[in-house]
C-alpha cells in the first residue's frame, strides 16, 4: 500500500476540510441558537460539505492505487491523525454528504423541534462520519466510532414521538457499546501482536498493520473481534436486535438515515479488516456466509409479519445487509465491487424509503399499516418514489440495484456454485414481496374508516427531495460505468490478497 | 436507417414525459394519442425498413452500457420479431382509445404509465442482448403493476397486481440465471463475458449446460406464457383488473416469443431432446384452457382460459420445430395481437355500457348493440381459425407440421378446436342473444364512431391476412429458414 500526500496534488488539505467543516459549523450553529440564519446557515454548510465531496471525487485519480490526499500528524503515541482517500472512500463520501445535504433539506418540511439543534448534531455526525471514512488509523476508527454512537444516542432520543423512546435509546447504546468494546479489544490485539512480533512501538496504523500479517490463531480471534464489532453497527444476522426497537421508537428518519444510508460497517470490514486478515477471511468465509444466508430469509420472514411500516424496513435493512456480506465474502474483485455499490444503493434506497416514511407521518401521525392506505391519490409523487426506491433495493434493472446484484450473484456462482446462489437470489424476491406489500397496504389500499381530514397534499420541497432522490437512483442505475471505475482499483488491490485478480 | 429502433424505443417515454406538462387532462390523454401513433408511424417505417429477402439482424444499432461487463445496448428485428412491432404498437393505440372516457382519476399518470408500457413491451421485441432484453422484460412490469392496482375493475385488484408482479419476479430469476451461465460459458471459452445473442448463438456448448440453459429459460418463459400450472395470475388478472389494459396480456405472448428469439435457439440440441415436453405443456395447455373456458360465466375470465389455449397451440408450433410450424407459432402470436387483443377491447366496451362483463348482467345483448356483437364474433371466430380470417392460415400451419412431428398431439389439438368451438359460441350465444332481460342492456348504446373506427381497422386486418397471408409468411420466412438451419 503507497500514499500520496495532499500537497503533492491538492492546493489545501481536502480531507481535514472535509472534517472541519461540518464540525466547525455545527458548533457555530450551537452558539447561534434557535433562529432562522442558523437553520439556513446549517444547510449552506450541508450543502458546501456536498460541493466539496463532489470536488474531492473530480481530483481523485480513480486508476491510482494507494491512498491520496494523505494527511498525517502524530499526536498521542500510537494515536495518530492519519487519513487517505481512494475510490471507496470516494463513493462513501459522496453518498454521505448527498444524504446529509436531503436530510437537513428534509428537517425543513417536517417541522421537527429544535430546528437548529437538529441541524448541528446532524452536521457534527457529519464530521465524524466523514473522519471515519478517511482515517487510516484503525484507533481512530474505533474512538471516532465512540463519538458517533454517543451522537447519534442523542438524536435516537431526543428527536423521537414515541413514548418508549428511552427504550430505543437504551437498546440502541446497550448493543453498540458492547459491539464497540469488541472492535477496541480487536483493535488492541493487533497492536499488540504487531508490537510483539515487530518489536517496534506500538501502532494502529493500516499501513504498518497490513506490512506484517497477524499469527494465524490470533488472527482467529482479532477478526471475529472484529467482523462482529461492526456487524452489530451494520447490522448483521444475529447483532441486528436494536435496530428494529429503534426504528420504531427512535427519531424517525433522520437517525435512521444518518445510521443506516451510509453503511460503516461494510466501509469497516472493506477498509480495515479483509486487508488486515485476508487468510482468516479466505478460512472462514462459509461460516460467515452461511448466517448471512439464513439473515437473508430470516429477516424476510420477520418483515412479512410487521404491522409498522418502521419495523418492517428495519428488517428489510437487515435482509439486504446479508446480501452484501454474501457479496463481500466471495472474496474476488468482482464480488468486492458489486458487494460496495450494492451497500451504497442498499444506502440510498433506504434512506430514500425512511425520508418518504417522514412525509407519511408528518399527515398521519402513524406509521401503522393498518392506519395508512389510501395516500396515492393525495401524494404520488411521494408513493412513486418509495417504490422506485423498493425496486432499487430488489435489484430492479435500470436503478444501481441491478449491476450490483448482478456483479455479487456472478462471483456468488463461482464460489459457492449455482444453488445457494439462486436462494440468495430468490430471498431477494422475498424481499420483492414484503416492499411491494407493505407500498400497498400504506399507498393504494383504501384508506381507514376513522381517518378525518384529507391527506395534504405534497408540499414543493418534497416533491423536490423525492423528485431527487428518482434521479439520482435511476440516473446511477442507467449509467453505472463511472461509479464502477470509480471503485474498480483499490478493489482489484484488495483482491489480489486473496490470491485472486 | 439503423436509428430507427433507438428513435422507436425513445419516442414512448418522451411522450409518457409530455403527458405531464399537457395543461388539461383532456390534453394530456391527446398528447398519449399522438405519441401513441409516432409509435405506430415508426413500427410502420421500420416495417417499411426492412428487408424481407434477408436472415438475420437488421436496423441494428449497438452502443457500450455497462463496458466492464461487456453488455451492451444492442437492439435490431429479424423477420421473427419485425411485425410485432406494428403489431404492438397498434395493439397500445387501440388500448389507449378504448380507455378514453373511462379513465377519470389520475388521467396522466394513467397515459404515461401505458406509455412506458409500450416502450417497455416493445424493447423486449427489438433487444439483442440479454441483459438489455431482461431490462425492458423487468421494466415491463412496474407500469403494469400501477395500471392493474390502480384502475383495476376489481375488488381484489390489489392482490392481483401484487401476485402477478412477484410471479413474474420470481421467473425472473432463471431467466437471469439462464442468461449468466450463457456469459460464463463464453467466458470458459476464452472470450471473457458476452451477452450478446448473436455471439451466444455462434458459441458451442456441451449438451449438460444447454439442458441447464435450456430448463432454466424456458422455466422463466413458461411463467409469462403462462404455461398450466404457472397460469393462475392470469384468470384472477384478467377478472381484477382494467379490462382494456388486458387485452396487452391476451394480445401480446411474450413468453412465447421469448421461447422462439432466445430458449430455442441458444439451446438447440437441448430443445431438440425435450421437444416431447414442449408439445406436452401445450397440449395438455390447450385441452386444459379450453375445458376451464367452457365452464366461465364471465366474457373475461373466459377470454383468460381462451388465451391459456391458445398459447398451449402456439407451443404446440414451436415443439414441432420445422419451417411451417415456427411460421405458424409467429404467425399466430401475430393474429392473436389482433384478435384476443380487439376481443379484450370490445369487452372493455362492454364493462363500461354494463359495468360488469357477467353473463348475469349481459343476454340478448345484440338486440341493442349490433355492432359490438358482430365485431364479437368475428373476432371471435379469428381466434378460433375460421377460414377468411387470419387465424386460418396460422392454424393450419401449426396444425399441419403438429400432425407431422407429433401425431397424437395434433389430434388432441383438433379436438381442442372444436371445444374451442363450443366455449366461445355456448357463450357468445347466452351474452349476445335470446332475449333482453337486463334494463342496462336495454339502455345500452351501440358502437361509438370512435370505438368503431378501432374496430374496423382490427377486423380490416384480420381480413386481409385471413384472405392473403403470404406478405407476411414472407416475412417471416428467411429468418424462420435460418431458426430451423440451427436445429439440424
Amino acid at each position: 500500500m503507497t500514499e500520496l500526500f495532499w500537497n503533492q496534488h491538492a492546493a489545501w488539505p481536502m480531507l481535514a476540510t472535509l472534517q472541519l467543516l461540518p464540525l466547525a459549523g455545527a458548533s457555530l450553529l450551537l452558539k447561534l441558537g434557535e433562529r432562522p440564519l442558523a437553520t439556513f446557515l446549517g444547510r449552506a454548510v450541508a450543502l458546501a460539505e456536498l460541493l466539496l465531496a463532489i470536488l474531492l471525487y473530480r481530483l481523485l485519480d480513480s486508476h491510482a492505487t494507494g491512498y491520496q490526499f494523505a494527511e498525517r500528524l502524530d499526536l498521542a503515541g500510537p494515536l495518530a491523525y492519519h487519513v487517505g482517500a481512494d475510490g471507496v472512500t470516494v463513493l462513501f463520501v459522496l453518498l454521505s454528504a448527498l444524504i446529509v445535504f436531503l436530510i437537513t433539506l428534509y428537517g425543513l418540511v417536517r417541522g421537527l423541534a429544535e430546528p437548529a439543534r437538529l441541524l448541528a448534531v446532524t452536521l457534527a455526525i457529519q464530521g465524524v462520519t466523514m473522519s471515519l471514512l478517511s482515517t487510516l488509523n484503525l484507533l481512530w476508527f474505533v474512538l471516532a466510532s465512540g463519538v458517533e454512537l454517543v451522537l447519534v444516542g442523542h438524536l435516537v432520543r431526543h428527536w423521537a414521538d414515541s413514548p418508549e423512546r428511552d427504550k430505543a435509546a437504551a437498546r440502541f447504546v446497550q448493543f453498540q457499546g458492547v459491539g464497540l468494546a469488541m472492535l477496541l479489544a480487536g483493535t488492541l490485539i493487533l497492536g499488540w501482536s504487531h508490537h510483539d512480533t515487530s518489536g517496534t512501538a506500538w501502532t494502529f496504523d493500516l499501513l504498518d498493520l497490513a506490512g506484517r500479517p497477524v499469527p494465524r490463531d490470533l488472527g482467529v480471534v482479532v477478526f471475529f473481534l472484529l467482523f462482529y464489532g461492526l456487524g452489530v453497527r451494520t447490522p448483521i444476522f444475529p447483532l441486528h436486535g436494536w435496530l428494529p426497537t429503534v426504528a420504531q421508537h427512535g427519531s424517525l428518519a433522520v437517525a435512521p438515515a444518518l445510521l443506516l444510508g451510509v453503511k460503516l460497517g461494510i466501509y469497516g470490514l472493506v477498509r480495515f479488516v479483509l486487508p488486515l486478515l485476508p487468510e482468516v477471511a479466505a478460512a472462514w468465509y462459509p461460516y460467515v456466509t452461511g448466517f448471512a444466508a439464513a439473515g437473508v430469509f430470516y429477516a424476510a420472514l420477520l418483515a412479512f409479519q410487521q404491522v409498522d411500516l418502521r419495523r418492517l424496513m428495519a428488517f428489510a435493512v437487515v435482509s439486504h445487509t446479508s446480501l452484501v456480506v454474501i457479496g463481500l465474502f466471495s472474496l474476488d474483485a468482482v464480488a468486492f465491487q458489486g458487494a460496495l455499490l450494492l451497500a451504497a444503493n442498499f444506502g440510498l434506497a433506504a434512506t430514500a424509503m425512511m425520508l418518504m416514511t417522514g412525509f407519511v407521518y408528518r399527515r398521519t401521525r402513524t406509521t401503522r399499516l393498518d392506519k395508512l392506505g389510501g395516500l396515492f391519490d393525495r401524494i404520488p409523487l411521494i408513493g412513486l418514489t418509495y417504490l422506485v426506491a423498493g425496486l432499487a433495493i430488489v435489484g430492479m434493472p435500470g436503478t444501481p440495484g441491478f449491476d450490483a446484484a448482478h456483479l455479487v450473484l456472478e462471483s456468488a456462482i463461482h464460489r459457492f456454485g449455482a444453488l445457494p446462489t439462486v436462494a440468495a437470489a430468490l430471498g431477494n424476491v422475498a424481499a420483492a414481496g414484503f416492499l411491494l406489500w407493505a407500498f400497498q397496504r400504506a399507498f393504494l389500499a383504501p384508506p381507514p374508516a376513522g381517518r378525518g381530514a384529507a391527506i395534504e397534499r405534497a408540499a414543493g420541497m418534497e416533491s423536490l427531495i423525492a423528485a431527487a432522490l428518482v434521479a439520482v437512483l435511476l440516473w446511477s442505475g442507467f449509467h453505472m460505468g463511472p461509479w464502477l471505475d470509480l471503485v474498480d482499483a483499490p478493489l482489484r488491490a484488495l483482491a489480489e490478497r486473496f490470491g485472486h485478480v | 436507417m439503423s436509428d430507427a429502433l433507438t428513435w422507436l424505443l425513445l419516442a414512448y417515454p418522451l411522450g409518457a414525459l409530455l403527458v405531464w406538462l399537457a395543461p388539461r387532462p383532456e390534453a394530456a390523454r391527446a398528447v398519449a394519442l399522438v405519441a401513441h401513433a409516432t409509435g405506430l408511424a415508426l413500427a410502420g417505417l421500420a416495417l417499411a425498413a426492412f428487408d424481407p429477402g434477408r436472415a438475420g439482424f437488421q436496423l441494428a444499432a449497438r452502443a457500450p452500457w455497462i463496458p466492464g461487463l461487456n453488455i451492451h445496448y444492442a437492439v435490431g428485428v429479424d423477420g421473427l420479431s419485425i411485425l410485432f412491432l406494428p403489431a404492438t404498437a397498434l395493439l397500445f393505440l387501440g388500448v389507449t382509445l378504448a380507455s378514453w372516457n373511462s379513465v377519470r382519476e389520475l388521467p396522466r399518470l394513467y397515459h404515461s404509465l401505458l406509455l412506458l408500457q409500450a416502450g417497455a413491451t416493445l424493447g423486449v421485441f427489438c433487444a439483442v442482448d440479454t441483459m438489455l432484453f431482461f431490462l425492458f422484460w423487468e421494466l415491463s412490469l412496474v407500469p403494469f403493476y400501477f395500471l392493474v392496482s390502480l384502475w383495476g375493475v376489481g375488488p381484489l385488484r390489489g392482490y392481483a397486481a401484487a401476485k402477478y408482479t412477484l410471479i413474474m419476479f420470481a421467473g425472473g430469476v432463471p431467466l437471469l440465471f439462464g442468461f449468466l451461465v450463457l456469459a460464463f460459458n463464453h467466458a470458459g471459452l476464452g472470450g471473457g463475458l458476452s451477452f450478446d445473442l448473436a455471439e451466444l448463438l455462434a458459441m458451442p456448448m456441451s449438451d449438460r449446460q444447454e439442458l441447464v440453459v435450456f430448463l432454466l429459460l424456458l422455466a422463466g418463459f413458461a411463467v409469462k406464457m403462462p404455461v398450466f400450472p404457472v397460469h393462475t395470475w392470469l384468470p384472477l388478472l384478467a377478472m381484477e383488473g382494467p379490462v382494456a389494459v388486458m387485452a396487452l396480456l391476451a394480445g401480446l405472448k411474450l413468453g412465447a416469443y421469448g421461447l422462439i428469439r432466445f430458449a430455442v435457439p441458444l439451446a438447440p440440441e437441448a430443445a431438440q431432446s425435450l421437444h416431447w415436453l414442449l408439445a406436452g405443456l401445450g397440449t395438455f395447455g390447450l385441452l386444459y384452457g379450453a375445458v376451464a373456458a367452457l365452464a366461465q360465466t364471465n366474457l373475461r375470465a373466459m377470454l383468460a382460459y381462451a388465451s391459456l389455449s391458445h398459447v398451449g397451440l402456439v407451443l404446440l408450433g414451436i415443439a414441432s420445430f420445422n419451417l411451417q410450424g415456427v411460421q405458424g407459432a409467429v404467425l399466430q402470436l401475430v393474429n392473436f395481437t389482433l384478435a384476443a387483443g380487439g376481443l379484450f377491447l370490445l369487452t372493455a366496451f362492454v364493462q363500461r355500457r354494463l359495468g360488469s362483463t357477467d353473463l348475469l348482467a349481459l343476454g340478448g345483448a345484440a338486440k341493442t348493440m349490433p355492432l359490438l356483437a358482430s365485431f364479437f364474433l368475428f373476432f371471435g371466430l379469428a381466434g378460433m381459425g375460421v377460414p377468411g380470417t387470419s387465424g386460418f392460415p396460422a392454424e393450419l400451419l401449426i396444425l399441419v407440421s403438429a400432425l407431422q412431428t407429433h401425431t397424437g398431439a395434433g389430434l388432441a389439438a383438433l379436438f381442442g378446436m372444436v371445444l374451442g368451438a363450443a366455449y366461445f359460441l355456448n357463450l357468445y350465444r347466452r351474452a349476445f342473444l335470446g332475449p333482453v332481460v337486463q334494463p342496462g342492456v336495454a339502455q345500452a348504446v351501440d358502437l361509438q364512431a370512435r370505438e368503431l373506427a378501432l374496430v374496423l381497422v382490427f377486423a380490416a386486418l384480420i381480413l386481409a391476412f385471413g384472405l392473403y397471408p403470404t406478405p407476411l409468411l414472407e416475412v417471416i420466412r428467411p429468418a424462420a429458414e435460418a431458426w430451423v438451419g440451427r436445429l439440424s
